[in-house]
């Protein structure tokens, strides 16, 4: 009950806020900070404890009550102290299929001590907790479904710690506007793509060995580890790329007008799944969607570029 | 598991008290609990849970009555705790069933609060804090021993200055609020307002404090320390009694000059009398005397109460008897004790006058009787016929009835005064000890001329009783072994006094710290407390003060370091270098941008060099000391660049 209402007034009062660029460093004024619905009733026990000494004259008890209220104010100290100063960035967040669960990762660095039990989380999610050496990122790892295909936005973020007690509960919000790009899910159903897409050739779809080998270039980033030159950088060259020349028989377009399905989310999921079968035979392969069209090409930036358009087609593409 | 040890530590020293079948009971569901625990067992239906909860509830009510009271209230407490440790399963149960157990270590403080109780329940408390740090901690690895008791150590350590201002200044209430429950106080021994022969010597068994008293000045000699207590004038042929009645004092008393003044600190021991020497010559406050010179509380002595009182040793009181004093003094049952009777009687009749009659008795016990602690059991009608013609033998009470029985029958006014009778002198801090063991019963007999004189048969019987205390009086087999057994060895002695010294200091600081120390104490500091607002107004400052400190360390240690001092000689170094037309690139290292300086403005490339090869080693060597800081500190003041350039020009 007590969460339920700190948590509304927490909207209210939080209601507007942007996304901020990281890092996050948790100052003093972001802090917040209430007694938990433990705490209240800790209030209450004391209460008791005090009654029950006054009544029996009991100075034991008054040294016992007086001991534990003031551990309890030691310990909202420390609570806070717990949140404080932490430095947040947002970390890896890496794509997935619809029906998966998205990552959603924090580096929570601390400059100072040992942090115990720091917990992040979403409104109405369970929490991810991670103690946090001193000096040494962890990471806080939140798992969240991703239903459906598209852009999920992670939102608003809440750090808390209740640490050591568990009286208090120190808060801090941020945003970094993260989001993770949902693939629609593959539809293991689909087959290959029709062979009558291949242009004019009927061959079939070429596997892997079969192609020849062009040219080396130099590394760009994003360039697919299998397809760097290792002997020649063993060979004490730069890092250097192995570029095949796809044979123009073996282009593929994989074309929205040809995935049959009943509706579009059934063609996106055919789609993807066409996209993953024949990276994974190697073969060079455009997308075309309706309003888009991706270039032939291969590897895994290439998939990922393939992936994310049907992920976001036809989607609001905001922040 | 955590929880289950705390709980077993703070529930032990009730189970010894409270009846066998709790602790089974408690004994019985902590091992169950921790056989789930163990073997991840399944916890207990909730309908078995509420039938035992009832069950505990209704066999509490059968044990004693009621379910409330201190006795009751922490049996139900303690099997409430145990059944709810049997159903813990969530985090909300376990936080619950801790604070059960804060509620739990009050419960014991009800039965005692000596030192070493008070150090075992603050580690009771300790255990509760690290289970609540253990159970925070639960969503990532299970902490260890250390990572819990640390931490919990920690918090109860800064919570330690906070307490004591509020121990100090939190305004004291009299208690109680509302009627203590009628056991509230079981347990208390002490004087009753009665005396039969046999119910002191069963008081002088405990080795139990009664009061303790600190003596302005020099202490009385041994014989003089009788301690007034209830003084009894109802005689009906076995048992004396304090009368019903209750007649405020008068102060018609001559009294010598010099009066003995001194401090009493009185455990509580449920009834209304306080105890003095002789003739009080001034009251303490809430306490009245009666007209026989027996001081009372107006409040039952509920709790350890502390009183200063003077009193005269050298007096002379009731000469003049009033009638109705002297026919009460003077009544006993015709028909019960008749051969001691006859024998005041006849001393009576012998004697010329009063004084004689009364060396006649005191002559009679000299001779035939001896002293003992386990007199034989007076069973018949006539006790005090049994005990002066057939056993001989007997205790204070026994001499002091038999005693004032044989004056009232040769028509001399008496009446029996208890109380104790000397004490144990610590020779550290100089208190007077005075143990249940100490308690005496006397006679006062009422003379023409002289008004009421204290007799005591029993110094007759036994000397060094009054002289040197009752071990001596025992001799070697003595009624306290352990007593006389740490008085053979001198270490053993020296502890012992040592202990009672600090005992006395925590009964009269710690547990006796109420309404009049407070103020007495904060008095001496220099504060005047008129009223509960003054006290809640130091309380905030010193909270506030107090708090301010601990929590400003705490919260000091986490700013941001200060910049390092060399960071901030080179910054200034740039500075200069950038007003003289050289400012560094940011990409530019320490030593790339001493290459560039030395190239362009050879004149001040040896400062240069300087400056940054001991910034360099500062940051990214072996750092510098505070000393070298300063000399870094002063090269970069006297670093002058533009000065140099204009220098060079000018030349």
């Amino acid at each position: 009950m007590f969460a339920d209402l700190r948590q509304s007034i927490a909207d209210w009062i939080f209601r507007t806020r942007h996304p901020e660029a990281p890092p996050v460093t948790l100052v003093q004024r972001r802090i917040f900070i209430l007694p938990t619905r433990q705490g209240y009733l800790f209030g209450l026990v004391l209460l008791v404890l005090l009654l029950a000494s006054i009544n029996y004259s009991l100075s034991l008890g008054f040294l016992l009550t007086f001991l534990l209220a003031a551990m309890g104010a030691v310990a909202m100290l420390h609570t806070w102290r717990n949140l404080a100063h932490l430095k947040l960035r947002p970390g890896r967040c890496d794509p997935v299929f619809a029906g998966d669960t998205v990552r959603f990762r924090v580096v929570i660095e601390s400059p100072s001590r040992e942090r115990f039990a720091v917990a992040i989380r979403r409104r109405g999610e369970p929490p991810a907790f991670v103690d946090v050496r001193a000096h040494e990122p962890a990471i806080a790892s939140l798992a969240v479904p991703a239903p459906r295909r598209g852009r999920l936005a992670c939102g608003r973020l809440e750090i808390f710690t209740r640490y050591p007690v568990g009286l208090f509960h120190a808060w801090s919000y941020f945003d970094f506007g993260l989001s993770a790009i949902v693939y629609p899910r593959p539809d293991p159903a689909a087959g290959l793509p029709p062979p009558q897409t291949l242009a004019g050739d009927d061959e079939g779809i070429p596997i892997a060995g079969d192609e020849d080998f062009a040219l080396l270039r130099g590394y760009r980033p994003g360039d697919p580890p299998r397809q760097i030159a290792w002997k020649a950088l063993a060979r004490g060259d730069d890092l250097l790329t192995k570029e095949f020349q796809a044979t123009a028989s073996a282009e593929l377009w994989l074309d929205w007008i040809d995935a049959r399905a009943p509706d579009p989310e059934a063609r996106l999921s055919v789609l993807a799944h066409w996209v993953i079968e024949v990276e994974r035979l190697g073969q060079s392969y455009g997308l075309r969607l309706p309003g888009t069209a991706i270039a032939p090409g291969r590897g895994d930036a290439h998939r990922a570029r393939c992936l994310e358009a049907l992920a976001l087609h036809g989607v609001e593409d905001g922040p | 598991m955590w929880l289950l040890a705390a709980m077993a530590f703070v529930v032990a020293p009730h189970v010894l008290r409270l009846p066998e079948w709790v602790g089974v009971f408690f004994v019985l569901v902590v091992a169950w609990r921790a056989w789930i625990a163990w073997r991840a067992a399944r916890t207990p239906p909730r309908w078995l849970v509420l039938a035992l909860t009832l069950g505990a509830v209704v066999a509490t009510f059968l044990a004693y009555g009621r379910i409330m009271g201190r006795d009751a209230g922490t049996t139900l407490l303690v099997l409430m705790a145990a059944l709810k440790l049997l159903e813990m399963k969530t985090s909300r149960e376990i936080e619950l069933a801790i604070h059960l157990g804060f509620v739990l270590v009050m419960t014991n403080f009800l039965f005692s609060q000596t030192i070493p109780f008070g150090i075992y329940m603050l580690a009771c408390v300790w255990l509760f804090v690290a289970t609540l740090v253990g159970h925070q901690r639960g969503a990532g690895r299970t902490p260890t021993v250390r990572e819990r008791l640390a931490p919990a150590g920690m918090l109860l350590l800064q919570a330690v200055p906070l307490m004591l201002v509020f121990f100090i200044l939190f305004p004291r209430v009299q208690g109680p609020l509302w009627a203590l429950p009628q056991d509230a106080r079981a347990g208390l021994s002490g004087l009753s307002d009665s005396m039969t022969p046999g119910n002191i010597s069963k008081l002088i068994q405990s080795e139990a404090t009664a009061f303790r008293v600190q003596f302005d000045g020099e202490i009385p000699p041994y014989a003089v320390l009788y301690w007034r207590g209830p003084v009894l004038w109802i005689f009906d042929g076995r048992t004396w009694r304090v009368p019903e009645f209750s007649i405020a004092g008068s102060q018609e008393y001559s009294r010598a000059e010099r009066p003995v003044r001194y401090a009493v600190t009185v455990e509580p021991h449920g009834k209304h009398w306080l105890f003095s020497l002789d003739v009080p010559g001034t009251l303490p406050r809430g306490a009245g005397i009666r007209h026989d010179l027996q001081l009372r509380s107006i409040r039952p002595v509920d709790s350890r109460i502390r009183y200063e009182m003077t009193s005269y040793l050298d007096y002379r009181y009731g000469e003049k008897l009033p009638s109705a004093f002297r026919g009460l003094a003077l009544s006993f049952d015709e028909r019960r004790n008749p051969k001691t009777v006859a024998l005041g009687r006849r001393w009576a009749a012998e004697a010329a006058s009063p004084v004689e009659v009364v060396n006649r008795a005191l002559q009679f016990f000299n001779t035939q009787y001896t002293y003992t602690l386990e007199p034989p059991i007076l069973a018949s009608d006539d006790p005090y016929d049994e005990f002066l013609f057939e056993t001989k033998r007997g205790f204070c009470e026994h001499y002091a009835g038999s005693f004032a029985l044989l004056m009232r029958a040769a028509g001399i006014p008496a009446r029996i005064v208890t109380g104790y009778q000397g004490g144990e002198v610590n020779p550290l801090n100089r208190e007077l000890l005075v143990r249940q063991a100490d308690a005496h019963a006397w006679v006062e007999v009422w003379l023409e001329g002289r008004g009421w004189v204290r007799l005591d048969p029993t110094s007759v019987v036994a000397p060094n009783r009054i002289d040197a205390g009752i071990n001596a009086a025992l001799g070697p087999i003595g009624v306290i072994p352990s007593l006389i057994a740490a008085d053979r060895l001198r270490v053993l002695a020296a502890l012992r006094f040592a202990w009672e010294a600090l005992d006395s200091q925590w009964n009269q600081w710690v547990l006796g710290y109420n309404v009049e120390r407070q103020r007495q104490f904060l008095s001496s500091l220099g504060l005047e407390i008129a009223n509960w607002k003054d006290l809640a107004l130091w309380l905030t400052i010193a909270t506030l003060a107090v708090g301010g400190f601990v929590g400003l360390g705490l919260v000091l240690r986490d700013l941001p370091v200060r910049r390092d001092p060399a960071v901030l000689a080179w910054n200034r170094y740039c500075a200069k270098l950038a007003a003289a037309g050289l400012a560094r690139a940011p990409h530019e290292g320490p030593l790339d941008f001493l290459a560039r300086v030395e190239s362009l403005r050879p004149a001040i490339a040896p400062e240069a060099r300087e400056i940054t090869e001991r910034y360099v080693r500062a940051r990214y060597g072996d750092g510098l000391s505070k000393r070298e800081n300063r000399e870094l500190l002063g090269l970069v003041r006297a670093f002058a660049p533009a000065g140099a350039l204009r220098g060079r020009r000018a030349a």
